[in-house]
């Protein structure tokens, strides 16, 4: 005999039949019309400020644990040599002017050793790829003991300070008509300022500016400025000064002090034009009041992009040493050979990020440099080539309006002349060489001088290339090639 | 549980039973189209026949970065572009050969040679080409330069060449080597000086 259904157990089971048949069919979708693009998704990064640098580090979630690199956490500091043997992890690390310290590691386990004591991890060591990642809250310990100084983590806020860089800053309210909120900072900062309705926004990115206890959370009793509350999340820190009215945020003091205070009200809508103010009209300001940022002056900056990051690994030197790696630690060793020499010079990429050719150009060239220096690094042939881009020169000025697809163009003459300075270096310090012109992306988009270097293994052993004695001696090639046609190539003004 | 509940979800499995096989299928109809175009690429090169002539090849060298000129004998079609196919194929033969100086990936092919013009030459490679070639500044510059100067040095009126993959503008060779520009015959022939 057939039972018939009730209806609730029929739409039930067409429910089923539904869900069921939809989910397959997202399966097999996508296999009939694959993705033009896969998207990575968006990393976790911790963000690092040292007396000399301020880098991030990706964030690695493993098991619901957040970790992080250590070669990644310890390059920007000084010379790293890292070896994976097996489950093993050795590390060796060098600060500049210091000591070799040794550190070992096992895969799945949180005891290891370093610089000879045992030491305990708060989670499991990590091994993947190559790579060792150590549980966030341990890198604060860690690098304590390596560094040999005072290491503070916001654990929640993602951000390491390393020595005496936390800068606190002081909250001075000046009532008046309007009243102004002085924020002071021991050195220059230029944070991001976004005004909202009756709030004013401070974002700090590579400052490390920490909390000043009591004055974190304030409260004022003033028409104009009612309070401001410090906090800082996901690698950044940030200021808000809250109003009763528009606000806005203008510097002082060299950018040591930001003034806040309202906002100038709106011209009313007259058809007849404003008479011109007097100087009655102009609200008095006292000495400390904003001045108007002096034109920057002209400096000297050399730009080093480290090619490739991310999902972009570049050509695979070894099964487990990526191209994106080799070139990084070189661009951090170039970098600090130059400071050396009085150079300043900035990482157009200081983590493990992928970047793609246009934005690295585009940054490239808002970051006006003296000097553009891609790095690249590949496991064919030996020794050092220097590149300039294979351009025909083009009589043009560097000052006039320059073609996208061509304008390295106006700079091949500098750009040859920095190329042969970095490979007399090279020579004199007997590392094979060759100057050639090549078709590099995006060396023909930057509106600089400009040069590529391609570090090739120093011998038949291929994981040489990433030994820090050679890359310490390619680094001081390029340095002092650049150093020494520093006269020859023009400061920009920012 | 009644009977029609239990029909109801034989049918969901045998539906979804159905959908697995028919996901596998496509998978492996996926697999088989490319090893078809693949095959079929090949097997459309013209038949040509007559006496070998010599042809000029640059063929490049990874350990000591350079680009030497060599002469070649092989039996040239009578089109212009076909000739220049020919010609991309004998350096690529070279190229893929255990014994090169500066290998390229297994399966590198050019599918076609288009003319713009009368000095314009656009190569149009199959993926297996950009998809497994070395990546390095130098190895693909080696590789781009051979290809526009072999053009050159066999039909001296192509001036200016591009290099697409299955039919495709591509940003870089394999990370480096900018695909997205029209090279010069005459520009490249400076770094092909260098190269020497």
């Amino acid at each position: 005999m057939r039972s018939r259904l009730p209806l609730f157990d029929r739409s039930v089971c067409l429910s089923v039949a539904l869900v069921l048949s939809v989910s397959l069919l997202l399966h097999v979708l996508p296999l009939r019309y694959p993705p033009v693009h896969a998207q990575a998704p968006e990393q976790n990064q911790l963000t690092v400020y040292s007396p000399q640098t301020t880098y991030s580090v990706p964030l690695l979630d493993w098991k619901g644990q957040l970790y992080a690199g250590l070669v990644e956490l310890l390059e920007p500091l000084g010379s790293v040599d890292a070896r994976p043997d097996g489950k093993k992890y050795k590390l060796q690390f060098m600060p500049p002017g210091g000591h070799p310290q040794e550190a070992h590691f096992t895969d799945g386990k949180d005891k290891a050793k370093v610089r000879g004591a045992n030491y305990k991890l708060s989670a499991n060591f990590v091994l993947q790829n190559g790579r060792g990642y150590v549980p966030l809250d341990a890198t604060s310990n860690l690098l304590a003991k390596f560094l040999l100084t005072q290491v503070e983590l916001h654990l929640a806020a993602r951000r390491l300070f390393i020595g005496a860089v936390p800068e606190r800053f002081t909250l001075e309210l000046r009532q008046g008509n309007p009243s102004r909120l002085l924020v002071g900072f021991p050195s220059a900062v230029n944070p991001t300022i976004a005004t909202e309705p009756g709030r004013v926004r401070l974002t700090f990115r590579r400052e490390p500016v920490a909390s000043a206890g009591a004055a974190d959370n304030v409260t004022y009793n003033d028409p104009l400025i009612t309070g401001a509350s410090f906090s800082e999340h996901d690698g950044i820190a940030e200021l808000a000064i809250i109003g009763t009215a528009p606000l806005m945020a203008t510097f002082a003091d060299g950018g040591k002090t930001i003034i806040v205070t309202g906002a100038p009200a709106p011209p009313p809508p007259v058809a007849q034009p404003a008479p011109a103010p007097t100087p009655e009209a102009e609200p008095s300001t006292p000495a400390s009041a904003a001045q108007p940022r002096q034109p920057a002056a002209p400096r000297f900056l050399v730009l080093i992009d480290p090619g490739h990051g991310g999902s972009d690994i570049g050509a695979a030197i070894t099964p487990s040493l990526p191209e994106k790696d080799v070139v990084l630690a070189l661009a951090r060793r170039v970098q600090r050979e130059l400071a050396n020499r009085g150079i300043v010079a900035s990482l157009l990429r200081n983590s493990d990020v992928a970047i793609s050719l246009d934005q690295r150009a585009v940054s490239a060239n808002a970051a006006r440099p003296a000097l553009y220096v891609a790095l690249h690094a590949a496991n064919t042939g030996r020794g050092v080539h220097v590149f300039t881009a294979l351009l025909p020169a083009a009589n043009v000025s560097a000052q006039s309006f320059l073609p996208w697809d061509t304008a390295q163009a106006a700079f091949l003459d500098l750009s040859g002349s920095v190329a042969g300075s970095v490979a007399a270096e090279l020579e004199a310090r007997k590392l094979p060489n060759a100057t050639l012109l090549a078709p590099l992306r995006p060396m023909n988009n930057i509106a600089a001088p400009a040069v590529a270097v391609e570090i090739a293994p120093p011998s038949e052993k291929v994981d040489e290339i990433a030994s820090a004695a050679y890359q310490e001696q390619v680094a001081q090639s390029i340095a002092a090639g650049i150093a020494a046609v520093r006269a020859k190539l023009p400061e920009v003004r920012p | 549980m009644t009977r029609r509940i239990v029909v109801i979800f034989a049918v969901l499995v045998l539906v979804a039973l159905g959908l697995a096989l028919y996901a596998l299928h496509l998978k492996r109809k996926v697999a088989r189209e490319e090893q078809v175009a693949a095959q079929q690429q090949l097997a459309m090169a013209p038949p040509a026949d007559g006496p070998p002539t010599a042809v000029t090849i640059y063929v490049a060298s990874d350990s000591d970065a350079t680009l030497r000129k060599s002469q070649m004998n092989i039996v040239l079609p009578a089109e212009r572009t076909e000739r220049a196919r020919a010609v991309l194929r004998s350096l690529f033969g070279a190229y893929l050969q255990s014994s090169s100086a500066h290998p390229i990936g297994a399966g590198a092919d050019v599918r076609d040679v288009y003319l713009l013009g009368n000095d314009t030459a656009v190569v149009d490679t199959n993926s297996a080409f950009a998809d497994a070639h070395p990546s390095g500044v130098l190895a693909e510059e080696l590789t781009v330069a051979s290809i526009v100067a072999t053009l050159n040095a066999n039909d001296g009126k192509i001036e200016h060449v591009k290099i697409v993959v299955n039919g495709q503008e591509r940003e870089t060779l394999a990370g480096h080597a900018d695909l997205r520009r029209f090279y010069s015959a005459s520009n490249v022939g400076q770094v092909v000086k260098d190269l020497q």
